[in-house]
């Protein structure tokens, strides 16, 4: 892979998921509150809320990530254009 | 050539790209730009230390899930208001790219503003742009080890700081000052510093702008918001073709040039590296930079200045200039519209919440011969900074009367607890489901703070008896 299409596939991919799990993680946790998940979920283990709202911020960030770079590569060429 | 557009081609750029060392330019556009950069960072480091009322006036404290706001505290139900405000943030944006262009992207991006600041520290250290050219084509030697590393400890002090800061929102900044100092940040507060702090060293120290051509969404669509009467920074072809060099002291009219005089100060100038001689294009972030170097230039010259400046599409074309288009109004009402609204709002807020919940179990209950029960549970939330004893009180049908166990109840501020109402109601006023009534709960010491439900009591069909 070129230099060019790397920087051009962290842009398109890195940025608008990371753009739109922010907005995610706003709305998700104003929402619900990660203490409630937690005790509903793993009630033995010791979780800070600052730790459920940082994991749950990068599960909305992997996600888009799968997403975004699914659409890069698909769209990226196209069988007939490809050499 | 109309609206900006993005290179059709943009694959070379990428490659051909070298670091771009922008000129540094003395104007008033570029005073007014470095009193933004100051302002904006000036609020940016200083809002946290800000104490108001006893406590750090602007915190967005996630680990109690309250935000400090001035005087105002909002929880997680307020929530509409910072959709409200995001909404108002996007039309004021819009408002103002209509009426003005990227006024944003030149004066107010964080990417533009920390850009500038990074710049501010590279010159510093590694001097005016052609030592910075000289010295990035320099072999390593000692001098240009001193003088990168000095840059890039600046730059990591300054980004490190700018992550605890923004850490500094979240949860209260001197207790975290204070944990910085011992060395005890917990896990989470150390990975959002370091993880804020590498982002701005990267945005700001390499990307650059290359985040506004590359990866910024809004840059993609401004266009949509601009038309002919949108102010842009544009250069006056007709007044500065045929470019081309002369002695000072010519009429250049004599020799069939133009008043351009070819020195490429502004594309030196220029951040992201275009020439805005070949016409408004989608890279230009409106820092008018090129307009103070121009200027510069015309004023050695002893030309009239703005061959290239703030202008219209309209104007350049000659055709008359209208400020007040429809678009600009309507972005301009509904500006105002939300605004107030969201003002009034603010002031007519009751920091109480109250949540009725019928119990599903049982339908009614019959008290005696005469009396029918429903049982709600109320659950209360006192959004109030101070603690509050709130009554119930049940309106809306013929007789009808709350029991609860204590008359009142106490909540502490920022607190829940929740109360089971049984509201009974004499046989006749009632028939069938779903009667509707009201259910008001009000602060024993603050009749303001109150608040009113509606609830369905549910009596027994006329068949039943
Ligand atoms: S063309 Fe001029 S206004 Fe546009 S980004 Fe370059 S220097 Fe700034
Ligand atoms: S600064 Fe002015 S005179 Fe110099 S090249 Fe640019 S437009 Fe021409």
């Amino acid at each position: 892979m070129s230099k060019a299409r790397l920087l051009r596939s962290l842009g398109g991919t890195l940025w608008p998921s990371f753009l739109t799990a922010a907005v995610a993680s706003v709305v998700f946790f104003a929402n619900i509150d990660p203490e409630t998940l937690h005790m509903q979920t793993l009630p033995h283990w010791e979780f800070s809320r600052m730790a459920g709202y940082t994991i749950g911020f990068f599960m909305f960030w992997g996600v888009g990530l799968a997403s975004s770079v699914m659409t890069f590569v698909l769209t990226e060429r196209s069988p007939q254009e490809s050499p | 050539m109309s609206k900006p557009e993005p290179a059709a081609d943009d694959g070379p750029m990428y490659i051909a790209r070298e670091k771009i060392h922008p000129r540094e330019v003395k104007g008033p556009f570029q005073t007014l730009r470095h009193l933004a950069v100051i302002v904006l960072l000036g609020i940016f480091y200083g809002l946290p230390w800000l104490q108001w009322d006893g406590r750090q006036a602007v915190l967005f404290d996630l680990p109690a899930r309250q935000f400090h706001v001035f005087g105002l505290t909002l929880w997680p139900q307020d929530f509409v208001y910072l959709a409200l405000l995001l909404v108002i943030a996007a039309l004021s944006l819009f408002f103002f790219t209509a009426l003005a262009g990227r006024l944003w992207c030149g004066y107010a991006c964080p990417q533009t503003v920390w850009t500038e600041a990074f710049i501010w520290m590279e010159r510093w250290t590694e001097g005016k742009r052609q030592q910075r050219i000289k010295l990035d084509k320099a072999p390593w030697s000692r001098q240009k080890i001193l003088r990168r590393g000095s840059k890039h400890l600046l730059w990591i002090v300054f980004a490190l700081f700018t992550g605890f800061t923004f850490v500094g929102y979240f949860t209260p900044i001197t207790e975290l000052a204070g944990r910085l100092t011992t060395l005890s940040l917990g896990p989470w507060e150390t990975f959002w510093v370091l993880f804020y702090g590498v982002a701005t060293w990267g945005n700001a120290g390499f990307l650059r702008e290359q985040v506004c051509i590359y990866m910024c969404p809004y840059a993609r669509f401004q266009s949509a918001m601009f038309d002919n009467n949108t102010l842009i920074i544009s250069y006056d072809e007709e007044r500065g073709e045929p470019r081309g060099g002369r002695p000072r002291g010519i009429d250049p009219r004599e020799r069939g040039l133009g008043d351009c005089i070819d020195c490429n100060l502004c594309v030196q100038a220029c951040p992201t590296g275009i020439d805005i001689r070949k016409g408004l294009q989608y890279e230009c972030i409106a820092c008018a930079a090129c307009i103070d170097a121009c200027n510069g230039v015309m004023d050695k010259m002893n030309y009239p200045r703005g061959l290239i400046r703030y202008s219209t599409e309209n104007a350049m074309n000659g055709k008359p200039e209208k400020v007040l288009r429809p678009r600009v109004m309507i972005y301009g009402l509904a500006l105002l519209v939300l605004t107030t609204g969201v003002v009034y709002s603010l002031t007519q807020r009751v920091p109480l919440a109250v949540e009725v919940l019928s119990d599903r179990n049982v339908v009614y209950r019959e008290v005696d011969w005469y009396t029918i029960e429903n049982v709600y549970t109320v659950r209360v939330l006192n959004k109030d900074r101070v603690a509050h004893d709130y009554r119930l009180e049940a309106e809306g049908l013929e007789g009808i009367e709350v029991v609860t166990r204590e008359d009142t109840l106490r909540v502490g501020p920022g607190e829940t607890d929740s109360v089971v109402a049984r509201v009974q109601v004499p046989r006749d006023a009632v028939e069938g489901a779903g009667n509707p009534f009201r259910l008001i709960m009000e602060s024993t010491t603050d009749p303001d703070i109150r608040t009113v439900n509606t609830a369905r009591f549910h009596g027994p069909s006329p068949g039943d008896n």
